[in-house]
Order: C-alpha cells, then sequence, then structure tokens
C-alpha cells in the first residue's frame, strides 16, 4: 500500500519478507478490553484512580483553560483557598531532603499562623464572590435583556435542524451538470450532503454546531464566515439551509450578496428553506418552533437574488401536509377545487427549494 | 526546464525542514530545473549552511524570476512569507503541514494563537492563489478542500528513514542501558510539550501502569517546551503523583541521543490529539518499537495496520494495552514487523518518486 491510501506494503525494511504472523486488531483490543474489565472488578484498578488522575492535572491547569466558565472557574479559586504548608522535602542530592525537612520544621509554626489568615481572607472573598454570582443568576433570568441575549445565544447554536433528505433527488437533477465544488451550508447531521456526494456531486458542508469528527466532508463553521474566507467565483454552486430559517432579515441579506459573488459564472444558487406557511399548521415540524429568526417567502428569495443578478429561477414545494383533506372521489368538481384552496389555505407546503442561476 | 522554488517561514531543523531540503535536493536531482530555497527566518543550524535566501530577493536583481519558475510554498503558521507569494504571479502550489487548533493553544499559549489565527486566514487566501495543494495526509487533504482547495493530491513527507539510523551517542545509551539493567518497562513519547500532543494523558497512563503492572517503569518526554505553562503542569503532576525518579523530560535533544532513547524504549505510547502527519512514529517503526497510539488526527494514516491504535485514552486501557506489546511476544513481533514494513511505504524512493508525477501536475513540460 501506499501511503496515499493508508494501507501496508508487503516487504520489510531488510527487503525480505517478514514471517511474523499479522494480528486481528479487533480481536486483540477486545481481549484487553475484557482485560480491563476483569481489574477493574477485582479491584485491581481501583475504583476512583482514574478521575483522581483527571484532578491531580486540573489543579495545574490554568484557569485559562477551564472554558471561561464561571462556575469551574470559581470552583478552582475555592480550592486555591486552602494553602498547604507541608512543602515537598525531595532532591536527587542525598543530604538535601534532611535538610528541608529540618528547615521545615523550623519554620512551620510562623508559616501555619501567616497560612491560617491567608485562607481565612481567600475563603472570605471567594465565599463573597459565588452570593455575587447567585444574585446575578436571579438578576438574569428576571431581565428581558439577558432573556433577548439568551436568544442571541440560541442563534449562534441552533437547537435542531430540518429533516432535508426528501430534497435529494430535486437537488441531484438541479446539479446533475455541475462541475466544481458545491458548498451545503448548513448541512446538520450531513444525511443530504452524503446523498449528493454519492449522487457525483462534489460536495462539502459546513455547520455551526460542534462536530465530532471533522476528518468528514462537514467543518464546523459559520456559513458567513466560511462563504467571506472564499474567493469570488470559487464555488459551482452553493446550497444554504438552516441558517436562512434562523438569521434576522439583515442577516439573510448580507447572505444574498456573499452567495451571489462567491458562486461562479454558471453556477447555481439552491434555498432551502422553511415556509412562512409553516407556523399556521398544527403539524409543523419541531424545528419551526425552535427557528429564532424569520424566514422569508420562497419568491421573496427570488426577488433578492434576481437583484443580484441571478436568474432563470424555479421554485418547488415541498411535501404536503399529511393531514391535508382528500378529495371526494367522483366529486363534484368546484367542490373538489375549493377542498384544494382549503389545502392550500391551511396545510400549505412547510418548506421549498429554490434554485437560481448566475448568467455565464 | 522549469525551477522549482519553496518560500518557508522558518528554515530549520525538524520535520517541515528536513522535508523542504529532500524537495530541493529531488528537484534538483531530477535535472528539471534549479531549486531553491527563500525564507524569513533561518535558525537552528541552517543558517551555517548558506542554502537559503531572504524571500524578498526573489524577483529583484539579486535573484531574478525566471519565465518557467514555479513556486512552492511551505504552510505551516502565519507568516509574510505567505502574503509574499500570494502577490507573486509565477504558480503557486501550497504544501500544507497543518496547523495546530487554536483551542489548544488558547488555554496554554495565548501568545501564539495570533499566529496560526493569521495561518487560517492566509491558507483560506491562497486557495484561489494555488494552482495545486498539496497535503502530506488526507487529514490534512480534507482540510484544505473544507477551506475551498478544488486540485489537492496528497504526499508523504519526504523522509529519510535511513536516517533515523544516526551515530547513537554512547553516554546516552550508557546511561539509558545502566538504568534499564536494573528491570522496568521503558515508555517513550517524542515530540515538543504541547497540549495538543497530550503528554499529560501519557503521564496519567502511566501512572495507571506503575500502579497495576510494573512499579519499576519508567517514561522519557523527549522534546522540546515552547509553553511554560503545560511543561510546568506536566511538572507538577508528575510530582504530586510521586513519578519524579519514573518520569524525564529531556528538552531537545541530538539525534544520537534520541537513537538511544528509540533502542531502549520497549513501548512507544502517543495519545496526540492533533497530529498533521507524526514522524516520530515512524522512527519509533522503524527501531522496531512497537507503538501504542490513539486514532486521532492522521495517526491512524501513519501507522496503518502497524500500531496498536486505541479509540479513546482512559489510563486503565492504555495502560493494559502497553503491558499487552511489551508483554506478549507474539504481539509484539507481528507489531514491529508490521512497523519496518510500514516504515518501506514512507521509504525516500518511493515518496520521491509520489512528488514527482505530484509536481508534473503544476510545472509546465
Amino acid at each position: 500500500m501506499s501511503p496515499t491510501d493508508g494501507r501496508g506494503a508487503a516487504s520489510d525494511a531488510t527487503g525480505g519478507t517478514s514471517h511474523a504472523p499479522a494480528i486481528d486488531h479487533q480481536k486483540l483490543l477486545a481481549e484487553i478490553d475484557a482485560e480491563v474489565q476483569r481489574k477493574r472488578e477485582s479491584g485491581d484498578i481501583p475504583a476512583d484512580l482514574e478521575r483522581e488522575l483527571d484532578l491531580v492535572f486540573a489543579r495545574f491547569a490554568p484557569v485559562d483553560a477551564l472554558e471561561a466558565d464561571f462556575e469551574q472557574v470559581l470552583t478552582r479559586a475555592e480550592q486555591a483557598t486552602f494553602i498547604d504548608v507541608i512543602a515537598p522535602v525531595e532532591s536527587s542530592r542525598p543530604v538535601v531532603p534532611i535538610f528541608k525537612k529540618v528547615v521545615r520544621k523550623v519554620v512551620g509554626w510562623y508559616l501555619r499562623y501567616v497560612a491560617q489568615q491567608t485562607s481565612a481572607f481567600a475563603h472570605a472573598i471567594t465565599r463573597a464572590v459565588r452570593l455575587l454570582g447567585e444574585r446575578v443568576d436571579v438578576l438574569e433570568q428576571a431581565s428581558p435583556v439577558a432573556a433577548q441575549r439568551a436568544a442571541a445565544d440560541g442563534d449562534v447554536q441552533p437547537p435542531s435542524a430540518p429533516d432535508l433528505s426528501h430534497w435529494a433527488p430535486t437537488l441531484a437533477r438541479w446539479l446533475q451538470a455541475t462541475t466544481g465544488r458545491v458548498l451545503h451550508a448548513e448541512a446538520g447531521d450531513g444525511a443530504l450532503l452524503a446523498a449528493l456526494v454519492e449522487a457525483g456531486v462534489d460536495a462539502y458542508g459546513v455547520d455551526p454546531r460542534p462536530r465530532p469528527n471533522v476528518v468528514n466532508e462537514v467543518r464546523e463553521d459559520e456559513a458567513a464566515v466560511h462563504l467571506r474566507a472564499l474567493p469570488d467565483g470559487a464555488l459551482a454552486a452553493i446550497v444554504l439551509s438552516g441558517c436562512v430559517d434562523r438569521m434576522a432579515l439583515g442577516a439573510q441579506l448580507q447572505l444574498a450578496d456573499l452567495v451571489a459573488t462567491k458562486v461562479a459564472p454558471g453556477g447555481t444558487v439552491i434555498v432551502l428553506g422553511t415556509h412562512p406557511a409553516a407556523w399556521a399548521e398544527s403539524h409543523a415540524p419541531v424545528h419551526v418552533d425552535l427557528s429564532p429568526g424569520r424566514p422569508l417567502h420562497p419568491e421573496t428569495w427570488q426577488h433578492l437574488l434576481a437583484q443580484r443578478g441571478m436568474t432563470e429561477s424555479e421554485i418547488v414545494a415541498g411535501p404536503p401536509d399529511r393531514a391535508a383533506l382528500a378529495p371526494v372521489p367522483k366529486g363534484d368538481r368546484v367542490l373538489n377545487a375549493n377542498i384544494e384552496r382549503l389545502n392550500a389555505l391551511l396545510f400549505g407546503p412547510s418548506s421549498y427549494a429554490l434554485a437560481a442561476h448566475r448568467p455565464e | 526546464m522549469a525551477n522549482l522554488h519553496q518560500f518557508v517561514p522558518t528554515f530549520e531543523p525538524g520535520a517541515v525542514g528536513a522535508h523542504t531540503v529532500e524537495l530541493q535536493r529531488l528537484w534538483r536531482e531530477s535535472g528539471r530545473g534549479e531549486s531553491e530555497v527563500f525564507t524569513e527566518h533561518v535558525r537552528g543550524g541552517f543558517e551555517n549552511e548558506n542554502r537559503s535566501h531572504l524571500f524578498t530577493d526573489y524577483g529583484t536583481k539579486r535573484f531574478p524570476a525566471g519565465r518557467d519558475d514555479v513556486l512552492v510554498y511551505q504552510m505551516a503558521i502565519g507568516s509574510v512569507v505567505a502574503d509574499f507569494v500570494k502577490g507573486r504571479r509565477e504558480p503557486l502550489v501550497l504544501n500544507h503541514h497543518n496547523l495546530t487548533p487554536v483551542e489548544y493553544l488558547e488555554r496554554w499559549e495565548p501568545t501564539a494563537t495570533w499566529g496560526v489565527q493569521w495561518g487560517q486566514a492566509q491558507l483560506r487566501d491562497l486557495a484561489g492563489r494555488s494552482a495545486l495543494a498539496v497535503a502530506v495526509s488526507h487529514y490534512n487533504a480534507a482540510q484544505l478542500r473544507g477551506v475551498g482547495y478544488r486540485q489537492v493530491e496528497v504526499a508523504p513527507l519526504l523522509i529519510d528513514v535511513d536516517a533515523f539510523d544516526a551515530q547513537v551517542e554512547p553516554e546516552a545509551l550508557d546511561a539509558l542501558t545502566a538504568a534499564k539493567a536494573e528491570g522496568g518497562t521503558d515508555w517513550l513519547f517524542v515530540g515538543r510539550l504541547a497540549a495538543n500532543k497530550c503528554q499529560h494523558d501519557v503521564i496519567k497512563s502511566f501512572a495507571m501502569y506503575r500502579r497495576v503492572y510494573d512499579p519499576g517503569a519508567r517514561l522519557h518526554l523527549v522534546g522540546g517546551a515552547p509553553a511554560d505553562a503545560y511543561r510546568a503542569a506536566l511538572e507538577g503532576l508528575v510530582s504530586t503523583l510521586g513519578l519524579r525518579g519514573a518520569v524525564s523530560f529531556t528538552g531537545p535533544v541530538s539525534t544520537g541521543a534520541l537513537a538511544a532513547y528509540y533502542r531502549t524504549a520497549d513501548v512507544y505510547v502517543c495519545l496526540s490529539e492533533h497530529e498533521g502527519f507524526c514522524a516520530p512514529l515512524l522512527e519509533a517503526m522503524h527501531h522496531s518499537v512497537p507503538v501504542v497510539a490513539l486514532a486521532a488526527a492522521a495517526v491512524p494514516e501513519t501507522v496503518g495496520d502497524a500500531g496498536l491504535l486505541l479509540a479513546g485514552k482512559e489510563p486503565a486501557m492504555v495502560a493494559a494495552a502497553a503491558d499487552r506489546v511489551v508483554r506478549d511476544s507474539a504481539v509484539r513481533s507481528a507489531l514491529t514487523a508490521a512497523g519496518r514494513r510500514r516504515v518501506q511505504d514512507f521509504g525516500l524512493a518511493r515518496s520521491r518518486s509520489r512528488w514527482l508525477d505530484v509536481l508534473a501536475q503544476a510545472v509546465p513540460s
């Protein structure tokens, strides 16, 4: 195997063939895991030893390593209020430990006297900060400004992503002639992206939610931030979803500017949006209620993209709600036409897809 | 004839420096044209060898640009050199060596985060400017594609694996052998002391190993310490766990001393969370030291099936894995044999051939 495809070669360093039999890595790891379990059960591995090891290192990590979490930082401060006057005495030189022990004993009474007062002062300060933190919590919960800030935080980390997999055939059709990189922002769980790649589209995704594995084709990034970093005309197509439901109006207009410049001449911009009519439905998807922004009608996106030079747009409505009224079999034409109108009013599409093209 | 000139922010000994030298040698020996190295800083001994030029000399009377020049930029940190090559008109090949994620630096080396963020911005900036991007691993290649690079190839670091057989420093070998004669397993990890390399997790696993399997074991952490805060935390951890006599922080060592550490090691333990390639893994395999490693970032690509790759790094699991490869001769033989084969995958002849193929895409014939 070549290093470029991740597999191994057949000959050893001496140019000969190794006689050592290959090992079954999965089986070996399972055996090791079983041994660890046995040792845990028998007490050979003390139950709390791993946690103790973590705690010991945490004592030495800088406060900056605590993710700016108020509770964690305050806990560290409280731990640090205890001042240990029993200094270590080890040394690589033979006589020094004895000397250190003598010094420690001689000055111990004085250090304890000072340390007790310093610890009491530090404890009082941390206690005061904790009380202050509790009062700030109460104020934040009662304050409308804090509530707005919490909503803004939700805007950064969207709590839920719509299921987009049903759009895969439509997008595969729109993108089948595309040659070049296609960006999907936000890609969510990557299901639609995977379907596009499967269909032969050279696609990758971005999503602001932290992802456990950055090796796959979805990287953690904001759509607008990612687009701003790309050269103009860098992408053959851009698929927008999620963020268009969540963003404030001004941010959506900026996003429209961005996609119109970052897509190459001849390229395609696709918007997968939640239809504003979804809020009137009784069976709207969960993400509709969780979207803090203001989704636009497909016709509005069509208008915005046309203003930015995009043409030949096409709108496809999402699947109808299953709760829609059924037409009367062999019924009156007028009656069925009215049922159809009623369905459109009561159970209109909860989502839509729009494609627009940048002229060559 | 086409000249291949390399631009590197800092020209110094190390993985990127050695790779740059080998690439220059490859191009010159191929007879396809000249190859020079241009840089902003030269250090670590390279400054005495007079083999690089100040990057601003390129395109001046001192070093006129050729009509068929191709530029290679070695990307590893933010640098004014990147802005310089971006402003040139010659075809550009970007060679990506990875950037340490900022989240590791801002906790321990906050002053270093700016350079990395600058590098990230420059990496994105150069996407539209580069005719070709070359990553030293598929892990790095995915990052390049994620920031807009379209033509991305993977070619390994040019490493002279035969140079791993450096003359062993006798004093270092004697000291390590004398300690070994008293019994106890020798664990080894090589790499600068940095939070992304997670030496603290190696120490925790080593503490577990001494507690459960071998009270006489020793751990050698070989490498410099750019971050004082992280080194201090590691030393505090070692001291608190009562491992002062068992864990050694060697600092930077000579190649001869490094060879002595590899020669006396029983197991190489790597729990690094972020590596763009990780050349020390190849060094360990070359010296027939079995590898136990966390399967993270580019490590699985480099190790292949020649090491024991762990999904997590719970100290109990790491310690048990290390004990198994040390004590089970069948497992040890299989891993070391696979390791020697794996090193040949990255042999210089094979890597040089791959690089010539890749560069042919950007160099006019």
